[in-house]
């Protein structure tokens, strides 16, 4: 399969970020006031898993660790260098092993799904996919040149850089 | 002269672009080998964390409160005042006189009660009303009064059957400050400010104290105890000891 030119991994990975810190950001600001999250589809599981005392780690919501590890995962997407391309993977490989984490609470120990949260694991899921694959097919290429395999998708130049971060 | 020079050259520029590309070729092995490292560490970091929450809640009584979701289903949509479950119209009261700690009233929570709410209060025929009868233990007094100050936020049932369901060992001293506000918090108590201070208040013990001073005339020696009074009773009666929901839902029908 052909391996997709990492300035489209970047810009795909740019927007699911910014999609993530958008739902994290519902999340906190929907747990701040002491209510919950409204579960677009009806139930109460937004509210059963924000009542939950995992929802909270030593007093800070687990949405403010996703909002900074959104951030941190966008901030990636906007450098062609290998410490952009291990950077992004190691966050989003985290975010991902935590979003597991937190889908097993769900649904072995809260017994309650919230939609939100859902969203969240599947965003950070295709985050992690995406990094994986920006890091085994660009790693090692310097930024400017690919690695050989794949000389001819090379677009990690710094033109692009430029019209990404503007 | 310059043929030889300019080979010179040429091999010059391989062998640099060779070394480039073997120091990058290194590079990349380096990266992918500590990517490969740190999927490894992750994954053992996840299962190193569910394994400890399944085991660390087998035992009950501790902070990770469970069956939240199960509790929740089971009053959604019951009215609940202080620590009465379900309509103020319904013409029959049941009363259960209960202790937080005592094993046999979580047994009646978890595998009788719950098929009587669904078959007679949901529909408006009983009420259930929870009163505190602390006969295991000292700790089951703060237990009982932290359910009160739950009741008047509305999450009294919601504090008692999560409580049930996450209860530990009688007398262990698992009732903390730490596991009530677990249980609070997963009650759904929103003003745990509110809470706290009520179920501080020393009003708040007197009632605690108040409900086992009434099952104590009752004649009431264990937990749970029930009475019940409705429109065919001759006020509170005593209905006998009660083990299935069908016995329950007889008492229900003959007071009504």
């Amino acid at each position: 399969m052909r391996m997709p030119a990492e300035g489209t991994l970047r810009r795909i990975i740019a927007f699911v970020a910014a999609v993530g810190i958008g739902v994290a950001t519902y999340i906190t600001i929907a747990d701040s006031g002491g209510g919950a999250p409204t579960c677009l589809a009806g139930g109460g599981g937004c509210e059963t898993v924000a009542n939950s005392s995992y929802s909270h780690i030593a007093g800070v919501n687990v949405a403010v660790f996703g909002i900074i590890g959104y951030v941190l995962i966008l901030a990636t997407a906007f450098f062609a260098s290998d410490a952009a391309r291990f950077g992004g993977f190691a966050l989003a490989l985290g975010g991902f092993g935590f979003s597991v984490y937190l889908t097993y609470l769900e649904i072995f120990k809260i017994e309650a799904i919230c939609q939100w949260c859902v969203a969240s694991a599947v965003l950070m899921t295709i985050l992690f996919l995406l990094n994986a694959t920006r890091l085994i097919g660009y790693v090692g290429s310097d930024g400017a040149t690919a690695p050989p395999e794949e000389a001819d998708n090379d677009d990690t130049a710094a033109p692009e850089e430029a019209e990404l971060q503007t | 002269m310059s043929n030889k020079k300019e080979r010179e050259k040429r091999r010059e520029e391989r062998l640099a672009e060779e070394q480039k590309v073997s120091s990058s070729d290194n590079r990349r092995q380096r990266l992918l080998q500590m990517a490969a490292g740190a999927v490894f560490l992750v994954v053992v970091a996840v299962v190193v964390l569910v394994v400890a929450n399944s085991s660390s809640s087998d035992s009950g009584g501790d902070s990770n409160i469970e069956e939240v979701g199960a509790v929740d289903s089971l009053f959604n949509g019951i009215p609940q005042e202080g620590l009465m479950l379900g309509k103020a119209s319904a013409p029959v009261e049941l009363i259960e006189f209960g202790d937080l700690q005592c094993p046999v009233c979580k047994e009646y929570s978890e595998e009788i009660l719950p098929e009587v709410i669904e078959n007679k209060v949901k529909s408006g025929e009983a009420k259930i009303d929870f009163r505190n009868f602390t006969i295991i233990s000292e700790e089951s007094v703060p237990a009982g009064a932290a359910a009160i100050a739950a009741g008047k936020q509305g999450r009294g049932w919601y504090f008692i059957e999560l409580f049930y369901r996450n209860q530990g060992e009688e007398r262990s001293g698992y009732v903390t400050d730490e596991f009530l506000t677990s249980i609070a918090k997963g009650a759904g108590v929103k003003d745990m400010a509110k809470w706290n201070k009520e179920r501080k208040d020393p009003k708040t013990t007197k009632e605690v104290e108040a409900t086992y001073a009434e099952a104590q005339k009752f004649g009431f020696n264990g937990t749970p105890s029930f009475a019940i009074q409705g429109p065919s009773t001759n006020g509170v009666e005593l209905p006998g000891t009660l083990q299935t929901p069908g016995e329950f839902e007889e008492a229900i029908e003959e007071a009504s």
